[in-house]
């Protein structure tokens, strides 16, 4: 089993006042090096409107390399505005997730529109930027949509380059299932590859089998290269009554040689809800990254991310 | 490249009137965008009628029926007892309906490509183009998948929808639409639609390489011109496609902005050459005095007939023309 000494909240968005598309929330936290810091995109939540609901934007905080505990900058404004009428990110830019790529930054994020029938649906886009900090859409419509056996409920892009092939790693909704009168997305961990990070080609089929239960919803697939092999740790919940402790997400794990074939084994993990504080409900939405020699995740506790994200630090081997 | 002479249209009047016919599956009314496929001795033409929405009041579900008519389309036989797809599962594409359905024999089967439909919360709704197969002569169809076959992408930002495919040599030609716009017109208003004609190409009818973001028909409204439904056939060795256009805001009841029938034609399927000359226009007095729309366009028994919606959308039926030589 991995172990993960927890290094607590790192970034609380309250404590960045001034900022009204940054109310609360820092959701799906995602890296990239820089010189002497680490940036972590994450998504946000200005307050929610007249009928409760949120829209979300994606911005960054940037950490001190040498200490990752220690935030020396947060954005002043999104990566992003949100889509125009009726384009597929209108209400939403999250998760975010960077890519560098010569001297081009590239962010694949899901966008959010609102539905009749079910609260909301999702698409995945792509922008680009020079500098990290702004970004400008590659167009106006999704880079991964919908397909036949992906037909809602595109999310949770995570993009990785290895051997010059590009790797995007996401979710696809399987099912809305009506609990207690209420629709709530079932979705799976999914694969695309591109010779290009433009033109997709999906592998069609689940990545990680199901665990706890059919029905299972599984997130933020995060794969990591080290020691030979591909290294995903994800998220996943129950479909109903998921808000809370009992059913609530958790860190799995799974590994695998090809990245195509991966052999699930949660209890490898290493890392787990707290006896008590911002994470003693749930932990969701890993991401690892590795600088200077250390190896790191982040993560999510409560809620989701309402009250931001936290680092936890390996101890020994990830093998 | 000569410009083709005129083609020119007489008219057969109304052929299907739903309000005349029951209707399967309590549909209320209308038989919007036909949609011929030839048998040996009948033409059966499916069409989307709508049934209200129980779940949402005031708003209708459309739903794909046929009805059979006689080869010269001269009487109706039968109307379908039953829709032929059911609709989509909660959160697809298609949930609220299907509009149109476009059904072209393929591999021994029917194939159906649908416009399915589902309702947003900041716009009306959204589209995008499914596929369903028959194998008992469209009677009834499955999907493929709960999914689309081709959906919005980055230059076809959202609504794409109207699939229409003929298979051309040995590639699958799609003339379809994509909107462009989603605009308010007044502060009071909802935002309207703007959309335009596209192409995809397919070697199997399933997998689409979209000619991306292009607009293939010229405008003659401005880009405020909204150009839907595109038929494309081969006349004398030339395509020829018909769609219907109309201005973008004020055309539902204002006739002068309402939809009518175009036309472009193309040799290489690439370039096409915009004449509404071609297609037949309004009949003052008669049922499509006001609005000419969702044109169809088929051979039969050595016929070239053009199947087409009146006024208000099609709420009382289809008629036909036939192509004079």
């Amino acid at each position: 089993m991995h172990r993960w000494r927890k290094l607590g909240l790192v970034f609380n968005p309250l404590d960045h006042p001034g900022r009204p598309w940054l109310d609360g929330f820092a959701q799906a936290p995602s890296t990239v090096l820089l010189d002497d810091r680490i940036r972590v995109y994450f998504s946000c939540r200005p307050p929610a409107d007249a009928d409760g609901s949120y829209v979300s934007y994606s911005a960054w905080v940037d950490l001190d390399r040498a200490d990752p505990t220690r935030v020396l900058k947060v954005a002043d404004e999104p990566v992003l505005d949100l889509g125009e009428t009726g384009t597929f990110d209108e209400f939403g830019t999250y998760p975010f997730s960077v890519v560098r790529d010569g001297d081009l930054y590239r962010g694949y994020y899901a966008g959010w529109t609102r539905c009749e029938s079910v609260p909301f649906n999702t698409a995945i886009g792509m922008a680009t930027s020079r500098d990290g900090a702004r970004f400008e859409r590659y167009g106006r419509g999704p880079i991964i949509g919908y397909t036949p056996d992906e037909p809602f409920v595109m999310s949770g892009p995570k993009i990785r380059r290895f051997d010059g092939t590009w790797y995007l790693f996401y979710i696809a909704g399987r099912l809305w299932k009506v609990v207690e009168g209420r629709p709530e997305p079932v979705y799976k961990i999914r694969m695309a590859t591109s010779a290009d990070g433009i033109c997709w080609t999906k592998l069609g089929r689940d990545l990680i089998e199901s665990r706890v239960e059919p029905d299972e919803a599984q997130a933020s697939p995060d794969v990591f290269f080290h020691n030979g092999r591909y290294h995903m740790f994800f998220c996943y919940r129950y479909s109903s009554h998921y808000r809370g402790r009992e059913f609530g997400y958790r860190i799995g794990y799974a590994h695998s040689t090809d990245l195509v074939r991966w052999t699930r084994d949660d209890g490898l993990a290493g890392i787990d809800i707290s006896v008590q504080g911002w994470d003693a409900e749930m932990i969701s939405y890993p991401h690892v990254f590795q600088t200077d020699g250390r190896i790191f995740m982040a993560y999510l506790g409560n809620e989701v991310g309402r009250h931001g994200f936290g680092l936890a630090e390996l101890e020994g081997e990830l093998t | 490249m000569s410009a083709p002479p005129a083609l020119r249209w007489r008219k057969l009047g109304l052929i299907f009137d739903p309000d005349e016919h029951r209707l399967p599956a309590d549909c209320i009314g209308w038989a919007q965008s036909p949609q011929p496929v030839v048998f040996e001795d009948f033409v059966r033409i499916f069409f989307s009628t709508r049934s209200l929405d129980a779940g949402a009041p005031g708003k209708f579900v459309s739903r794909v029926a046929y009805v059979d008519v006689a080869k010269d389309l001269s009487q109706v036989i039968g109307v379908s007892q039953r829709p032929v797809i059911e609709p989509g599962s909660l959160g697809t594409f298609d949930e609220h309906g299907i509009f149109p359905m476009q059904v072209i024999r393929n591999e021994g089967a029917l194939w159906g490509y649908t416009c399915g439909w589902s309702r947003r919360v900041s716009v009306s709704v959204e589209t995008a183009i499914g596929l369903a197969v028959s194998h008992d002569g469209g009677v009834s169809f499955e999907r493929v998948g709960a999914g689309p076959i081709l959906a919005a992408s980055p230059q076809e930002p959202f609504l794409v929808g109207d699939g229409h495919v003929r298979k051309i040599g040995d590639t699958f030609h799609m003339w379809y639409i994509f909107g462009t716009t989603w605009r308010r017109y007044a502060a009071d208003q909802e935002p309207d639609r703007t959309y335009k004609i596209g192409h995809a190409t397919s070697p199997d009818g399933i997998c689409w390489t979209k000619d991306e973001g292009r607009q293939i028909v010229a405008d003659t409204l401005g880009p405020d011109e909204s150009q839907a439904l595109p038929s494309v056939i081969e006349v004398d060795g030339r395509h020829h496609m018909f769609f219907c256009y109309r201005h973008s805001s004020d055309f539902r009841t204002n006739p002068d902005r309402g939809y009518r029938l175009g036309h472009a034609w193309s040799d290489d399927l690439v370039t096409w050459t915009r004449d509404d000359s071609c297609a037949p226009g309004p009949t003052a007095g008669d049922w499509d005095s006001d609005m000419l729309a969702y044109p169809s366009v088929f051979e039969c028994d050595g016929q070239t007939y053009l199947l087409y919606n009146g006024n208000a959308f099609g709420r009382r039926g289809f008629g036909a023309a036939v192509l004079l030589c």
